[in-house]
């Protein structure tokens, strides 16, 4: 194949991966907000929120395949899979890895969330808040297009998103549209029990 | 009716059999160990409580868990309203059911026992805490006898945990599962008080003779609570393997013509006559048919009925039931039951039927419990067995949707 190509597709790809990324935590921080609309109704969210990390999966197993069969970069597989082993930026590529592997763990739990349950789901998940920024910085650090108008434009508008979403989750408590019959179910069933 | 089995013994009429009475007839509570685990799994004894699950598995899965330390609830909360069978056997037979789980509790390895019976059911909290009065001290001292809150999910194994541990008979999600962690973060055995009778027998009598009393390829009897448009409704015992005909025959017979069966309960599915007669009520058997025992309801449809109607009335109590913690669960059996509430007062909504459809699909597993699972399975048993009459219902002019 065309090494030129392969490149480009790297690039591409990690672009497409760190746009998809945002837009997975995006999309988590708005179903935990529980955010609708008579236009947008909450399964949308969370169907949204999965899919697309799904395809950011895939977008990201392209930019790690294509970087590593890429003969121009002898980068080879134990860089793509160990942290800070490779010899090229050797810093801000394992950033990358952390970043993916963090990804990884928190795709298979989701998957198995069934098998492991919601607790433990729950306190993997919140990785995401390590994964995305490590693979910003990741981005920044060996992107050979950090620099470019179009790119910067990229990561300001992936950074702001996260940054409004997060900052919404921060201030605003979550309505619980459950609250009050479940309340109301609990009191009918609740008993003082003496064993 | 049957003489060998968990009637067996005096009538109905004679009321709750004294623990003088059950030892003369039965003779002394057996060993439980680890060789009863062993011959209950040869029994093919599967739980009564509505899942059907193998009695072996399940203790086996506590006691290899149990440091000594283990915990048995034995459930009588009987939430579902058109069962009576538990009721029945604890207020005809409580000294078979504590004996059953006594067995369970030495056998896991238990040092408690919760005899956790619905507090609706004044026959049966008198029947058994008499019973315990009747009993030797070194029985008393781990059984606790504790009235379950009158809810269709307070029986659901994680509720009864979860009002063991706070007071609140509300499921939680899993795993942990029970078995793993359950009162007091101890392994607990929850069994249906219908499964420790059996048990109860089966250490007396041996595997081979639970097997021997069923037919047709099922082992051992099930207690059913027959309902509906028959002479005679109540609670019967009758082999498994037996088919729905000769139930219906032990309970009088049909008053006017069937149109349809409710088999296993409100979590479980409507048949329609022309098929229910010769089905075999074999709870091993049943799931691969496509239809469930649960916890052994029959209840009949007659043709004068309206089954829309009916159907309705049953959505309406399983979206009440929610215990409104899971949104799929509580929003969806909401919409779900006030769609057929008004194809029932044949005044649909523009799209009622199809909603109907693609609703159910959408709710199913997705609540901590399998409260709507159950739900959604009901409801497509009606939505196929009464086919026509939703269609008609459908086609009906109603009000336009806003």
């Amino acid at each position: 194949m065309n090494n030129t190509i392969l490149w480009y597709t790297t690039r591409g790809a990690g672009t497409v991966s760190l746009v998809l990324l945002s837009t997975v935590v995006v999309l988590g921080v708005l179903s935990s907000l529980r955010f609708e609309s008579s236009s947008w109704p909450r399964f949308l969210t969370t169907g949204l929120h999965r899919n697309v990390a799904l395809t950011t999966l895939v977008f990201l197993a392209l930019h790690i395949v294509t970087a590593v069969v890429d003969p121009f970069t002898h980068l080879g597989w134990l860089a793509a899979l160990v942290p800070f082993s490779s010899y090229y930026r050797t810093f801000w590529l394992g950033l990358g890895v952390i970043a993916f592997e963090l990804l990884i763990a928190i795709s298979v739990t989701s998957l198995a969330r069934g098998l492991i349950g919601h607790s433990a789901w729950r306190a993997i998940h919140w990785l995401t808040y390590a994964s995305w920024p490590v693979a910003v910085l990741h981005g920044f650090g060996t992107g050979t297009d950090t620099w470019s108008a179009w790119m910067l434009a990229i990561d300001l508008v992936c950074i702001l998103a996260v940054a409004v979403a997060v900052s919404a989750r921060l201030i605003a408590r979550p309505p619980d549209p459950l609250a009050a019959d479940r309340a109301r179910f609990r009191e009918r069933v609740t008993r003082k029990v003496t064993r | 009716m049957t003489t060998l089995g968990l009637l067996a013994g005096p009538p109905y009429s004679a009321g709750p059999e004294s623990y003088r009475d059950h030892v003369a007839r039965l003779g002394a509570r057996p060993a439980g160990n680890r060789a009863l685990i062993d011959t209950l799994d040869r029994s093919g004894l599967v739980g009564r409580g509505g899942a059907s699950f193998p009695v072996g598995i399940k203790w086996k899965s506590v006691q290899s868990r149990s440091r000594g330390d283990a915990v048995v609830i034995a459930n009588g909360a009987e939430g579902e309203p058109l069962s009576r069978k538990d009721q029945t056997l604890m207020a005809l037979r409580p000294h078979l059911v504590i004996d059953g789980a006594l067995l369970a509790a030495d056998a896991v390895r238990a040092n408690r026992i919760l005899l956790y019976v619905g507090e609706a059911h004044a026959s049966s909290l008198a029947a058994m805490s008499r019973a315990l009065a009747e009993r030797p001290a070194a029985d008393v001292r781990r059984l606790v006898l504790l009235p379950a809150p009158a809810s269709y999910v307070a029986g659901e194994a994680t509720a009864a945990v979860h009002f063991v541990n706070a007071g609140i008979a509300t499921p939680t999600a899993t795993p942990p599962r029970p078995y793993e962690s359950g009162v007091d973060g101890k392994p607990t055995l929850v069994q249906n008080v219908e499964s420790l009778a059996h048990a109860a027998l089966i250490a007396r009598n041996g595997d081979g003779w639970f097997r021997s009393l069923g037919r047709n390829e099922a082992a051992g009897t099930v207690l059913l609570t027959v309902s509906g448009a028959v002479a005679k409704p109540g609670v019967v015992e009758v082999p498994c393997g037996s088919t729905i005909d000769e139930v219906l025959a032990l309970a009088g017979g049909v008053r006017g013509t069937a149109r349809a069966v409710l088999l296993g309960g409100y979590f479980g599915g409507w048949i329609s006559a022309r098929q229910a007669g010769t089905i075999l009520l074999d709870p091993k058997a049943l799931p691969a048919a496509g239809g469930s025992l649960g916890c052994g309801i029959v209840s009949v449809l007659d043709e004068a009925a309206d089954p829309l109607e009916v159907s309705a009335r049953i959505m309406q109590h399983l979206a009440n039931e929610s215990a409104a913690q899971c949104g799929p669960c509580f929003f969806g059996l909401k919409s779900l039951s006030t769609a057929t509430s008004r194809l029932a007062a044949r005044r649909p909504d523009d799209g009622d039927l199809p909603h109907l459809h693609r609703w159910t699909a959408m709710v199913k597993g997705r609540g901590a419990c399998r409260h709507p699972d159950g739900a959604v399975a009901f409801l497509q048993s009606a939505l196929k067995v009464f086919e026509s009459e939703f269609a008609a219902a459908s086609g009906t002019r109603g009000r336009k949707a806003s």
